[in-house]
């Protein structure tokens, strides 16, 4: 029921993009030959499609999560508030740029640079096709992109087959004093959703996607699994865990007292990748066990 | 008969609602100097700010060289008369010339440069007040009494026929005082109309013309200094038993009853 | 006495050219120098150097050059009309202000990014003018005490606010981190156009005070008795300062070292507190420090931009505590 509203959400969502693109792209110009990318998605997308473009973000301290067939590519470590270093970018003399609302501000400077700049990066699973096949579009790839596309939503359909439990999750940005739970609205929240699992802040709604909640909410709500997104690498990972493990609120939970706790050390619930799918297996396998 | 420089009548000056002077009254004239005189918060250092223009009053005329004070703004009341305040700032990093070309500075438009004229006036001020072995020293490497004579210069650079000193002397030493007390008699042998606040009324008897006693917001008197100071205005407005005695040679000196009792203190 | 002033302004000027050659010729990206010159006199073809050159590196000189001589000249004024050695912009609290107006428009309303430096603007003057209205009235009105008092209580009342709005968007602090550190970005002129109005009006101010500062300096009744309007002086420096500090807030961030030590850099290499002297030669100090800080922060962790404060700290600090053991 949910998904059929989904999809149909989408599709609205796609029509609207469409007529948009369609009203605002200019006039028979060439497909760009130049792209930049900054974003995973948009850059694996790109790589997905055959394109290969002459440069990628790379967010500092972020995991590896560009194709292998990115391998060679050019790429811009990514910081506030710009993302690229205009010098660089200005280097490489991009047509068109793909970037992301964390890096508005740079877009301007981008745009007096006379470069086009489109933002793409979604923060829903259902928005992951249409935007690949907008993506296409503005490469001048739109058939490879719809097979993309097709791809991805068929990888997701099959990993989000059979979902046997439901448990209530919570899941958290960041360690220590201040950890913000995911909302249904942000990436990961939407993901853990797809995935089958319930989070507790399901009725929550905030602009950015995240909002501290209290812990008397914690243990009212008494969630199965709590998970945590920390800033972290792989070494800081058992120290974390350990911390977590202590925290007297979690403790008293069923999370708690079952032992299911978990870190999460990459980025893939923070920002959208092309390989949906096996991220929705992943959790399930790892964290939901469902 | 000439217009004298300065002529106030009557003036009445009121601070935060409260009555500081009551109708005082005073003149000067070239080449003459003027004592004023009075214990504390009898009203001198008001009355001298405010005929100086920068106290205003609350009633009474103040006249300079024949002009409503209130007509001569500015730079034409500093061309008029210099003002040497009581406790003038000491600022870091400022030397004796540049001081003094503050003074100079009535004198310089905005836009202009300091002429040869401006520059001779300032080494003439300076050298006029004895300071000129310091030209380049800054102020706050001075005594007391050096820089009391550098503000005497700042004040000579401005090249005006009225010279106003409040309490120059109060805080010098013996040595210093006399050596302001001879500049400024100097000044005023010259041709400058010379106005002094002082404490020391043995110094006022020595060199001024006229003394101006105030009392309780007006003036009482003004007069040559024997009948200004005399036994009975000492008592009736200081409240001591003492007397002025002036010798030959322009030695003067106050003997005072310390520790009689026959008079009321106020 | 003069040749050490005419050595002062020959050195600092000297330095002005020397750092904004720099600014023009380091980066990011490895621009050979005849590319940087072909750029600089039109006479390059179209590409990326020329772009990186003339729409990169050229306006950001120039924010450098203006927002460090704005600082410079904003603290000269401010000590000289206070008689204070501790005042700079922070006393009057603009700094507090541009910082609240910066972050309400970072944090609150993101999609109105543009506004950034119009909102800091607004708000840097905003607070300049509650110190002001507090210091101009009531008793001992127009007192230096009292303008330090007023600055101090609005600068925190601002500073609160800003805390407060950091703590409702933590997610979002991140934006506001760079702005609250200092630095400037390659932006192009846009933000050059919304201020330079500002900045001109500062720099006419001081110019014109440079003279009526030197007569504060015996005292107000000295300054009374000469013509001059002790209270006039100092509440026109305080909106010269505002504006300059305002303006220079709103590109660059707070950077709060600047106003506070170079007009004493200027002084104790100079050896005289005179205005002509000290204000112009704070504004070639202030923009060569900080094109040379701004050109460091820029290549020393390339491509990553650091915040350029601690650059100038690093630079300035040294020099200010040469001349402080050598102080006459």
């Amino acid at each position: 029921m949910r998904r059929a509203r989904r999809a149909s959400m989408g599709g609205g969502a796609f029509a609207v993009v469409g007529v948009a693109v369609a009203l605002l792209a200019p006039v028979a110009e060439a497909a760009p030959k130049r792209i930049v990318a900054l974003a995973p998605f948009t850059a694996n997308t790109l790589a997905g499609i055959g394109v290969k473009p002459v440069g990628v973000g790379q967010m500092l301290g972020g995991q590896k999560r560009l194709s292998p067939k990115l391998d060679g590519v050019r790429a811009l470590p990514l910081s506030h508030p710009n993302g690229p270093n205009m010098e660089q970018l200005a280097r490489l003399s991009p047509q068109l740029v793909l970037s992301s609302p964390t890096w508005r501000k740079g877009a301007a400077t981008m745009r007096a640079l006379d470069i086009r700049v489109v933002e793409s990066d979604p923060e829903r699973v259902a928005s992951v096709a249409p935007e690949i096949r907008r993506i296409g579009r503005l490469v001048g790839r739109a058939k490879q992109a719809k097979r993309l596309a097709r791809k991805v939503t068929a990888g997701v359909e099959k990993a989000r087959k059979r979902i046997e439990k439901r448990p209530k999750v919570l899941v958290l940005l960041g360690v220590g004093r201040t950890p913000f739970a995911f909302l249904s609205s942000s990436w990961g929240g939407d993901l853990i959703t797809k995935a089958g699992g319930r989070l507790l802040t399901a009725g929550l709604d905030a602009k950015s996607g995240f909002a501290r909640i209290s812990d008397e909410q914690v243990l009212a709500e008494a969630p199965d699994v709590i998970l945590a997104v920390p800033h972290a690498n792989e070494e800081d990972i058992p120290g974390i865990v350990d911390y977590m493990r202590d925290n007297p609120v979690w403790k008293s939970t069923p999370a708690g007292e079952n032992d299911r706790i978990y870190i999460s050390a990459d980025d893939s619930l923070l920002q959208a990748g092309t390989d949906v799918g096996r991220v929705i297996r992943s959790i399930r396998s790892r964290y939901l066990k469902n | 008969m000439r217009t004298a420089a300065l002529e106030a009548r009557g003036v009445e000056v009121a601070i935060g609602g409260k009555e500081i002077l009551r109708g005082a009254d005073l003149t000067l004239e070239a080449g003459q100097l003027v004592a004023v005189v009075g214990p504390n918060g009898a009203g001198k250092s008001t009355l001298v700010r405010t005929v100086a223009g920068i106290q205003r009053k609350s009633g009474g005329a103040i006249r300079w060289m024949g002009k409503d004070v209130r007509e001569l703004r500015g730079r034409r009341l500093a061309r008029i008369r210099a003002f040497v305040p009581q406790s003038a700032r000491v600022p870091e990093g400022v030397t004796v010339s540049e001081a003094v070309g503050i003074g100079r500075s009535v004198h310089i438009g905005p836009l202009q440069r300091p002429t040869r004229r401006d520059r001779d006036a300032i080494d003439a001020a300076i050298e006029r007040a004895g300071v000129t072995q310091f030209t380049e020293r800054k102020l706050t490497t001075l005594s007391g009494g050096e820089l009391q004579r550098v503000q005497i210069a700042v004040a000579l650079a401005q090249e005006a026929p009225v010279l106003m000193a409040d309490e120059p002397t109060s805080h010098l030493d013996l040595g210093a005082t006399v050596s302001v007390a001879r500049l400024l008699r100097g000044l005023a042998d010259e041709g400058l109309a010379v106005l002094l606040v002082a404490h020391d009324l043995a110094l006022a008897a020595a060199v001024a013309d006229t003394v101006v006693v105030m009392s309780e917001g007006r003036s009482v008197a003004a007069a040559p200094p024997g009948r200004a100071l005399t036994r009975e205005r000492l008592a009736e407005v200081w409240g001591v038993e003492a007397s002025l005695q002036a010798s030959r040679g322009g030695r003067t000196a106050l003997h005072v009853g310390w520790l009689d009792q026959r008079v009321r203190q106020p | 006495m003069l040749v050490r002033r005419s050595l002062v302004v020959a050195v600092a000027a000297a330095a002005t050219v020397a750092a904004a050659a720099a600014s023009l010729a380091l980066g990011a990206v490895d621009v050979p120098l005849a590319d940087v010159i072909d750029a600089l006199t039109g006479s390059a073809g179209e590409g990326p150097f020329k772009q990186i050159v003339l729409e990169l590196r050229l306006p950001r000189m120039v924010e450098a050059a203006a927002v460090g001589a704005a600082l410079g000249i904003a603290g000269a004024l401010l000590q000289g009309a206070l008689a204070n050695p501790l005042a700079s912009p922070d006393v009057i609290g603009v700094t507090g202000g541009a910082g609240f107006g910066a972050v309400l428009i970072l944090l609150v309303f993101p999609g109105s990014i543009a506004l950034l430096p119009a909102g800091a603007l607004a708000f840097g003057l905003l607070a300049a003018a509650f110190v002001f209205a507090i210091a101009w009235t009531g008793p001992n009105a127009g007192g230096v005490g009292r303008l330090i008092l007023a600055g101090i209580a609005v600068g925190a009342l601002f500073g609160a606010g800003t805390t407060a709005i950091l703590t409702a968007y933590p997610d979002r602090v991140q934006s506001a981190l760079f702005f609250i550190a200092g630095g400037l970005s390659s932006d192009g002129w846009r933000e050059l156009e919304v201020v330079w109005p500002y900045f001109a009006g500062g720099f006419l101010v001081a110019a014109c005070l440079m003279r009526p500062l030197d007569r504060l300096a015996l005292g107000d009744d000295v300054a009374a008795s000469l013509g001059a309007r002790p209270r006039l002086i100092r509440l026109v420096a305080g909106i010269g300062a505002a504006l300059l500090a305002a303006a220079a807030a709103a590109i660059a961030g707070l950077l709060g070292f600047l106003g506070l030590v170079v007009p004493h850099v200027v002084r104790l290499a100079g050896g005289t507190s005179s205005h002509t002297f000290v204000i112009p030669v704070s504004a070639l100090v202030g923009s060569a420090l900080l094109m040379a800080g701004d050109t460091l922060a820029r290549t020393v962790k390339a491509p990553i931009e650091l915040p350029v404060g601690p650059f100038m700290v690093a630079l300035g600090v040294p020099l200010f505590l040469l001349l402080l053991r050598r102080a006459v």
